[in-house]
């Protein structure tokens, strides 16, 4: 909550003050806290004004967090500081505006990442699987993407002479991320190795996304000619082993396995980028981070692991050290905002994603917690007069609250009732927890276990397991599930869109995902009639 | 969603440098990108942002702008039922589903309400639609009191009373009125009017008096709501109100004798009354109004001319309305959630002062509770019929209408079907004709439950309630050759419950009218009486009328 709005909250508390003398309330109504924080809320919000001039624009997505994860998070979150849980808000259920958003992909009920990105970045709805190019693309089909390359909010910013910048915990070619950049008819051909271009040949016309990221000056300023841009000032993220080649000798101090890099073409895009940018920053790890002085620093290119970053809660195992999604955050704001005519940064938590993907209600919580805080970062890091925030996911997951737990029962524990002390039982006898899945991978107990995909290592065991004498709140529990999938699914339901900042007042209603572009060019003019 | 692609674009238009007033580079040209530009999705959606600033220019904060408020409750619609009724709706249309729109989907602006109650971190719908109506939250369970109540301990109500939006606009001189498709007496609709320590109370025989004596001091909710005029004006010494103009719904039998003597012709049991104090509380609801209509099924429901009728005392069935599905199995024939809400309009608004009026869909919730999605998204969508048919007939200038939900239900819209899949079909993927299959070998429907009865096939029982006839039937089923669209067909469910559980996120609101911006950002769900509050004036009206 930024000081305009407590500001504004305190008149407001004078003037409730003077406006409840009469008498048809009851004290008990009228005094209760509930009543007066909601009267103040709304007497808030009646005065709420936003700018319409926007320098900024930070768009945070948080990749798979669907409502019940926002809810589930916000109780854990309130209940690791010695809270009920329920009362709290993460930091962007504080922002003044919000919006409901129809995921699915124009071929899919059910959406993807690559897909519902696209839309968000290019004001356009596409096909699961593919990454900035329109629906008239054949997924895999190389030949089929001419003239279906679709124009990003990052492109139009950096035309415009904004500073850019995108940041993933995800691997810096996943779908998410890539969308931000490149132009793909297959997520998956994350490097060149992906492709199988020894078995399909014309797919040699096409440039893998990791090379798309490389070379994303040069390749703007080939699609529009007499364009002079200056690149992405600030990326970082995971997925080293897409830039590296497939060589030991290229092994990083980071590396997780023995060949490091994945490329098959012998190209080292790092030194590739290091020769475009002399003066930028290479880093891979918390030290080449943190001597990062922002002030002075022209670019940032952070690879901190081989594949996708750590899980949050596993972050400290990770090999060389990374920092954290608010760090990175922090950071590129001080990097961004050395260009006094603004900037437009991406933001992804991408592994509250892959912990439920992995069954796993502990990572894909804390990770949403750690997103909380990045836009916090945000929030205490730029003017509200002039940075547009707007925090949204790409999709939900099959991931359920169920009832009926009383008032602070831990979020990630069994169901103890109303008034009750001992688990609630279901009819098999047996006590449930609060959270599950539909579908997945169900039951496991790594125990201490802080990273979700250890779970990938037995096959699927769905169906009712005796919790009686599992810990359930320990990080290594994985939530039952009912269908046995490899991994669990997204969600069709609607996700939520939150705003502050100038124009944050054009985020309204329910709408079609492909509408957050069009709030971001609106604020940012960046394609004039 | 095609567009026509007139250029070839791997190069395009010269941008010249750094022009602008703000020093920044020229922006891009339409003209420059028609690939983008052109393309339908890029049209609409900039369209619906050009429409979202018309409408912030026109938001108005004066307070008490709004003559009329309608809210809408739909008991136990969650986000997953409200996208997962839209895909069905545009099914039933012929359409592929995602696109659609239900009518509240239309709406300008929208929000997020957090359900929880005080004592209850997954709600239930006593303590959610106190805290809608009062403005206070409060413990589950219980109706109009607030947390200071002991659950079921009538001793613990005097002092904790409070008044409602329903109540203020009643003594701000407003029509008002009140609509479910529950009892009328269930824990939604009771909000409205009530005082209970319990919700379960709903009659007199339902408060075991003989055991617990004390509760001799406490009214019955179907009492209450026959005597909500005297109740209402012995509270505010002075008071004169005329009462409550429209009450439609279920739950006859709380308002008449244990007697076969009193059944009426649309009775389901033998003795249709379950009253042991020998009361007939429609007989004195017609002696309070002489002029009122009491009806209980369609053909009375017809004949009303709402011109020139004051007040209507409508109880179309027993118990629960039937499910929307199984309307027509009702015994004399009943009216739609769109129906009453369009003949409760036409009464209210005969009253210059203007009206409240909220109507409850409470059968989405029961659907959801017997595992039944054909049942809760059926009624899901005529609920948003409904929503419709109050649009058509109101001035938005002039009514704020508020549609929301209760609460949620752990009900999943799993992945990854093709779009278009029918909703309530075995998941099939992108160019895919036959169904995925699970790692079990067998297929998945779209739509599911985490918990609660489970699997059964009663293929064309429209009955959602049928599904409790026999025990929890949990985990996976081979669905191979069950038709999972059919009406009887009840979705797997993990954890075996006999009823599907409630869900504690965060559900949907979703507003029209003057005020209707304040809904907007993630709140307490007891924000919603405070935004009524605001756009109708409701505390400051009844305070001036009853001075």
């Amino acid at each position: 909550m930024n000081s305009t709005w407590v500001t504004r909250s305190a008149v407001a508390t004078v003037f409730l003050a003077a406006s409840s003398q009469a008498g048809v309330l009851p004290d008990v109504q009228k005094n209760s806290a509930w009543f007066t924080e909601a009267d103040k809320k709304v007497q808030m919000k009646s005065e709420q004004k936003t700018n319409k001039k926007t320098k900024n624009v930070i768009l945070f997505v948080g990749d798979g967090m669907g409502i019940s994860t926002l809810t589930a998070a916000r109780i854990l979150d309130g209940q690791n500081k010695g809270l009920p849980g329920e009362e709290g808000y993460l930091s962007f259920e504080k922002f003044p505006y919000s919006a409901q958003v129809k995921t699915y992909n124009v071929d899919a009920q059910t959406p993807d990442s690559a897909g519902t990105m696209t839309a968000m970045m290019s004001g356009v709805k596409t096909d699961a699987g593919v990454i900035g190019v329109d629906e008239d693309v054949s997924r895999g089909d190389c030949s089929s993407v001419a003239g279906n390359e679709l124009v990003t909010a990052i492109e139009l910013a950096e035309i415009r002479g904004l500073s850019t910048g995108v940041i993933s915990t995800a691997r810096i070619t996943h779908a998410t991320p890539a969308a931000t950049y490149a132009k793909s008819p297959e997520r998956n051909w994350e490097d060149i190795s992906d492709m199988d271009i020894d078995n399909h040949p014309e797919r040699a016309a096409c440039e893998d996304i990791a090379s798309q990221l490389i070379n994303f000056e040069k390749n703007l300023e080939a699609r529009f000619s007499g364009v002079d841009v200056d690149g992405l000032e600030v990326v970082m993220g995971g997925g080293r082993r897409h830039f590296l080649p497939k060589d030991a000798a290229y092994n990083s101090a980071d590396a997780a396995s023995s060949v490091e890099g994945d490329r098959t073409d012998g190209r080292d895009l790092t030194a590739e980028w290091q020769a475009q940018y002399p003066d930028g920053k290479y880093v891979i790890d918390q030290a080449g981070f943190d001597a990062i002085v922002a002030d002075d620093t022209d670019k940032v290119f952070a690879l901190f692991n081989e594949s996708h970053m750590q899980y949050e809660a596993d972050r400290g195992n990770d090999i060389a050290g990374e920092p954290s999604l608010s760090e990175l955050t922090s950071k590129a704001i001080d990097v961004l905002d050395n260009n006094k005519h603004g900037f437009m940064l991406v933001v992804e938590s991408g592994r509250i994603d892959h912990g439920h993907h992995a069954g796993s209600a502990y990572n894909a919580l804390t990770d949403t917690i750690e997103f909380a805080k990045a836009v916090q970062a945000a929030v205490d890091n730029t003017n509200p007069e002039e940075t547009l925030i707007l925090v949204t996911a790409d999709h939900s997951h099959v991931f359920t609250i169920a009832g009926y737990p009383k008032r602070g029962n831990p979020i990630l524990g069994k169901v103890v009732a109303v008034g009750a002390t001992e688990p609630t039982l279901a009819n098999d006898g047996m006590p449930y927890t609060t959270v599950g899945y539909s579908n997945g991978l169900g039951f496991r107990d790594l125990g201490t276990e802080t990273d979700a995909d250890a779970a990938y290592a037995e096959p699927a065991a769905v169906g009712r397991q005796d919790l009686s004498a599992v810990n359930t709140h320990s990080s290594g529990f994985h939530q039952e599930a009912l269908i046995p999938l490899g991994s669990e699914t997204h969600a069709g339901e609607d996700i939520s869109l939150h705003a502050i900042g100038p124009n944050s007042q054009l985020v309204q209603g329910v709408v079609e995902q492909s509408v957050i572009f069009h709030i971001i060019n609106k604020s940012l003019g960046l394609v004039a009639k | 969603m095609k567009s026509l692609k007139l250029l070839s674009l791997s190069v395009l238009v010269v941008l010249t440098a750094c022009d602008d007033s703000d020093g920044l580079n020229s922006a891009v040209k339409e003209s420059d990108i028609p690939v983008t530009v052109q393309n339908t999705w890029y049209q609409q959606s900039a369209a619906t942002v050009e429409t979202a600033e018309v409408q912030a220019k026109k938001i108005d904060n004066t307070r008490g702008k709004a003559k009329n408020v309608i809210l809408f409750v739909a008991d136990g619609m969650g986000l997953s039922t409200v996208t997962a009724a839209r895909i069905l709706a545009g099914q039933q249309l012929g359409k592929m589903g995602e696109e659609h729109q239900l009518s509240f989907d239309k709406m300008p602006f929208s929000g997020f309400s957090k359900t929880y109650n005080v004592d209850a971190q997954t709600p239930d719908s006593a303590g959610t639609m106190t805290a809608l109506m009062s403005g206070v939250k409060t413990d589950v369970g219980v109706i109009g009191v607030a947390e200071g109540v002991s659950r079921g301990d009538c001793t613990t109500v005097a002092g904790n009373e409070l008044v409602t939006a329903l109540e203020l606009a009643e003594l701000a001189g407003k029509s008002t009125g009140i609509i479910s498709t529950a009892r009328i007496t269930h824990a939604t609709p009771a909000a409205t009017y009530a005082k209970s320590a319990d919700r379960n109370w709903e009659d007199i025989s339902d408060m075991n008096i003989d055991n617990n004596p004390e509760r001799a001091a406490c009214e019955d909710i179907a009492s209450q709501l026959v005597n909500f005029e005297a109740n209402l004006e012995a509270r505010f010494s002075g008071v004169d109100v005329n009462g409550i103009e429209v009450v439609m719904g279920g739950g006859r039998r709380h308002f008449l004798p244990k007697d076969a003597a009193y059944n009426s012709a649309d009775a389901a049991s033998g003795v249709e009354g379950d009253r042991t104090d020998g009361r007939d509380l429609t007989a004195e609801w017609q002696a309070s109004y002489p002029n009122g209509d009491y009806i209980i099924d369609q053909a009375g429901f017809d004949a009303i001319n709402a011109k020139n009728t004051e007040r209507v005392f409508a109880l179309f069935n027993e118990s629960h309305m039937q499910y929307e599905a199984d309307r027509a199995n009702d015994i004399a024939g009943e009216p739609s959630l769109s129906e009453m809400t369009e003949k409760a309009l036409a009464v209210l608004d005969n009253n210059d002062d203007g009206f409240f009026l909220m109507v409850e869909s409470g059968r989405i919730d029961h659907g959801h509770h017997a595992g039944s999605a054909h049942g809760a998204l059926t009624d899901a969508i005529a609920f948003a019929e409904a929503v419709q048919t109050a649009m058509d007939n109101t001035n938005p200038e002039e009514t704020l209408i508020i549609v929301t939900a209760d609460h949620s239900h752990v009900f999943t819209i799993a992945g990854y079907p093709k779009r278009g899949n029918p909703i309530l079909g075995k998941v099939v993927g992108i160019g895919q004709t036959e169904p995925s299959l699970a790692a079990d070998g067998m297929p998945y429907t779209t739509v599911g439950y985490t918990n609660g009865l489970g699997f059964r096939d009663l293929g064309t029982e429209t009955d959602a309630d049928a599904g409790y006839g026999v025990p929890a039937a949990n985990g996976r089923q081979d669905l191979a050759n069950v038709d999972t669209q059919s009406p009887g067909f009840h979705q797997e469910a993990l954890i075996p419950l006999g009823s599907e559980t409630h869900a504690g996120e965060d559900v949907g609101v979703y507003a029209q009218g003057p005020g209707a911006h304040l809904v907007t950002g993630t709140n307490e769900q007891n924000l919603i009486f405070h935004v009524m509050d605001y756009a109708a004036d409701l505390v400051a009206s009844a305070e001036k009328a009853m001075q």
